[in-house]
């Protein structure tokens, strides 16, 4: 008897966070922060910031295979493949036929199951929502409307950036807010050309991007041990300046230094254990992924931070009497409105000139186009809501020689020198909430844990595809504005939704527990002890890449959370 | 999504520059052990294994600086053809050996070698047909990529900046050879 209350005592803990990634690593050092005694529940394995970037620092004639991408993307990294083409990194991205799922319709999923999550492998572009954005819903009557607005999170999203630190240049746009931002990195000639172009003919600003990377480290940014930004490029290897924000060089470390912290690594969460007195959730059940054994930990609070599909898949998992259809499913909208943001959609072109204009160093980032369709004075379009684009102009390098006629010791000498510029844009577009875009758990179908695989059943919509028109057509009518040669548009048709790993929504908040799982507080309505603050709990996708916002949440909610704690609310 | 689709993601990727069998080649050597690779039969004979190191090196001759027979391109073609490529991507890339055989490559002078070259480059451009792989367009992209990823073939190019730390414009100096960073892998 003794033993079992010391057992369970040993595995009790204020409170739980499962996921280390994004909003992961901020929620555990939120709460440790604020005094809890934090355990982070990692489903993958782990990864020790420097020491595990094992190819960090490789030359190129040290990958055995000179790192070409090769097809064990094809065969064991389907979704992963666009990204994770290239040896040095591929391996931080999850393997496909080790973690299946079911594509009733086709579905991307891109997953990082290892210490720090995605926030490993992310573009890093890191962007405000605006008042707009929070507004769309409810004016044009789609989804729900969001419990917040944009002015709320403002001292959330100004304390966030502080910490993260983002390279940027502040604008003054509505339609984009500035943040607070580090020194901005440079343009390429031609890129400011396109710039002082577009803005003089189509009216349209153009900012260079949004990136979390440090371009001058503040003493908060060292003293959890990062440094600036060396531009090398070469970050999905994992970065050993820590030189752009992810949970291992930041968030972790913060969270370490309160010794508060325990993580815990190849611990999947199969469930959340209820309990029946008085409906609150009192740990969660765990299977480790090696040795398959079952154990409970305990806490007061949850916090689930395992990635939209992941803490959604958990929520479901986590049937009761209360709760047969899944842990706060009253609604009916667990899996439901699954959003992405849907890209492989642009233009591109070559650049005459500029022959004596090059540049030093890989800039991890690119130029930033925000949204200006359905924005101001612009004529009203066949869809709702808008798109931006990412894209810069750059000048090809040795492996156009592939494809480039002639040979010889002309040839050879061609390519040792650099190439003409070239330019493209890829757009991003806003993906509407939708509730037969979905997931849903497998009824037959188990993965090596006999934990439920995964089936997704969603995919872009008559919105998405009119708006990849516009992307198309004003990519290349701002290309053709610069003057610049050969504009061609593109439209992948291998892009389905889950592309853009910006995947959200399938556990929104609301004002009404009927229409939504989450209230403004990033709490299940109906089991106030459980937060789930990653993409689940969006009512709508924006254009913007999310990150930024998942973060303020976070902080907000966890900040929530404490006082409630402490008012013995929970 | 399936195989192809993804392939074309890749290809699409890399703005199209490398052949689906080439990517798939790649593939299947980075699944084979170091034991099998060198106990993997060989499908060229002698002969043909001295066109393609000659091919090669007309591709990307020894100049001033080291050529592809220098830093093991041959080696590196080899090793890809043997145990990547399907087995009509082998066949078509040994016909385009066979064909320069027959026109005597070997005993060709370099200059004639190169007008043999050049015939086969127009020919395959005159060819090209969507979806279908052909010996030059294969021999050409493993010489690129095997020569330009190597220790001395990057050093003697290019002015290569493992760790530039930082990012400016700026203005091209004569004869300024590319920057190589190191992170296409």
């Amino acid at each position: 008897m003794n033993l079992n209350i010391n057992a369970q005592k040993a595995q009790t803990y204020d409170a739980i966070v499962v996921g280390s990634g994004m909003t992961g690593g901020w929620a555990a050092k939120e709460l440790t922060e604020k005094g809890l005694n934090v355990l982070v529940l990692e489903r993958g394995y782990e990864i020790k910031h420097v020491e595990d970037y094992k190819t960090a620092m490789q030359d190129p004639w040290e990958f055995e295979h000179r790192g070409k991408i090769t097809t064990v993307a094809a065969e064991e990294h389907y979704a992963s493949m666009f990204f994770s083409a290239k040896e040095g990194s591929q391996f931080n991205f999850t393997n496909d036929k080790e973690h299946p799922y079911i594509q009733k319709r086709p579905f991307n999923w891109i997953r990082g199951y290892h210490t720090g999550g995605k926030s490993l492998i992310w573009g890093k572009h890191t962007y405000r929502w605006n008042r707009e954005d929070f507004l769309a819903n409810t004016k044009e009557g789609i989804g729900i409307d969001w419990p917040i607005r944009y002015e709320e999170l403002v001292p959330w999203y100004t304390y966030i950036e502080k910490f993260v630190g983002i390279s940027g240049q502040a604008e003054g746009l509505a339609v984009l807010p500035d943040s607070t931002f580090l020194p901005p990195m440079a343009m390429t000639a031609p890129e400011v050309h396109f710039k002082k172009s577009v803005a003089q003919k189509l009216n349209r600003p153009i900012t260079i991007g949004r990136v979390a990377h440090l371009t001058k480290p503040q003493p908060w940014h060292t003293a959890v041990g990062r440094a600036s930004c060396q531009f090398r490029n070469r970050c999905t290897r994992g970065c050993p300046y820590g030189g752009y924000f992810s949970s291992l060089a930041a968030t972790l470390p913060a969270a370490r230094s309160t010794n508060r912290l325990t993580i815990l690594h190849n611990a999947i969460v199969k469930e959340i254990i209820l309990d029946d007195h008085d409906q609150k959730a009192k740990g969660v059940r765990v299977i480790d992924q090696n040795t398959m054994e079952v154990r409970e930990f305990y806490a007061k609070v949850l916090f689930l931070n395992a990635g939209t599909i992941g803490s959604t898949s958990i929520l479901m998992n986590s049937k009761s009497a209360r709760f047969p259809n899944g842990l706060g499913n009253d609604s009916d909208q667990l899996g439901r409105n699954l959003m992405d943001h849907h890209l492989a959609v642009g233009a591109r072109a070559d650049i005459e000139g500029f022959e004596d204009d090059y540049y030093f160093g890989a800039r991890p980032g690119s130029l930033y186009i925000p949204r200006f369709r359905n924005w101001g004075n612009d004529k009203k379009r066949d869809y709702l809501r808008g798109f931006g684009y990412q894209g810069g102009a750059a000048r090809a390098d040795w492996s156009r020689g592939s494809t480039e006629p002639g040979f010889g010791a002309d040839f050879k000498k061609r390519l040792t020198q650099p190439g003409p510029w070239k330019m493209s844009l890829t757009g991003f577009g806003e993906v509407l909430p939708d509730p037969n875009n979905r997931f849903y758990l497998s009824p037959d179908k188990t993965d090596k844990w006999g934990l439920p695989q995964v089936v997704f059943d969603a995919d872009f919509s008559a919105n998405d595809r009119a708006m990849r028109k516009d992307i198309m057509n004003d990519g290349a009518e701002m290309l053709e504005a610069a003057g610049f040669k050969n504009v061609t548009t593109y439209d992948n048709p291998a892009a389905h939704m889950g592309l853009g790993i910006h995947e959200m929504g399938t556990a929104r908040m609301g004002k009404d527990p009927k229409t939504s799982v989450l209230n403004k507080y990033n709490q299940v309505h109906t089991c106030k002890n459980v937060f789930v603050t990653d993409g689940s709990a969006m009512a709508s996708a924006s254009n913007v890449n999310p990150s930024l916002t998942y973060m303020a949440l976070t902080a907000r909610a966890a900040s929530y959370a404490v006082a409630q704690l402490k008012a013995k609310n929970l | 999504m399936n195989r192809r689709e993804a392939l074309s993601r890749v290809s699409l990727m890399l703005g199209g520059t490398l052949s689906a069998p080439t990517l798939l080649a790649f593939d299947r050597w980075n699944q084979m052990t170091p034991e099998s690779r060198v106990n993997s039969p060989s499908i060229l004979n002698e002969e043909q294994r001295e066109i393609m190191a000659r091919v090669a090196e007309r591709i990307i001759p020894k100049t001033d600086t080291p050529g592809a027979i220098d830093v093991g391109v041959p080696a590196f073609i080899e090793l890809m053809l043997r145990e990547g490529y399907t087995k009509p991507v082998q066949d078509t890339f040994l016909t385009g050996l066979g064909d320069l055989a027959g026109k005597g490559f070997l005993t060709a002078s370099a200059d004639q070698q190169t007008t043999l070259l050049k015939q086969v480059e127009a020919q395959t451009l005159a060819n090209a047909k969507a979806g279908s792989v052909s010996f030059w367009q294969l021999i050409k992209e493993l010489t690129v990529w095997g020569y330009f990823t190597s220790e001395a073939g990057i050093k003697s190019s290019f002015d290569y900046q493992p760790i530039p730390g930082k990012f400016e414009a700026i203005k091209i100096r004569p004869g300024q050879k590319d920057f190589m960073y190191g992170n296409q892998v």
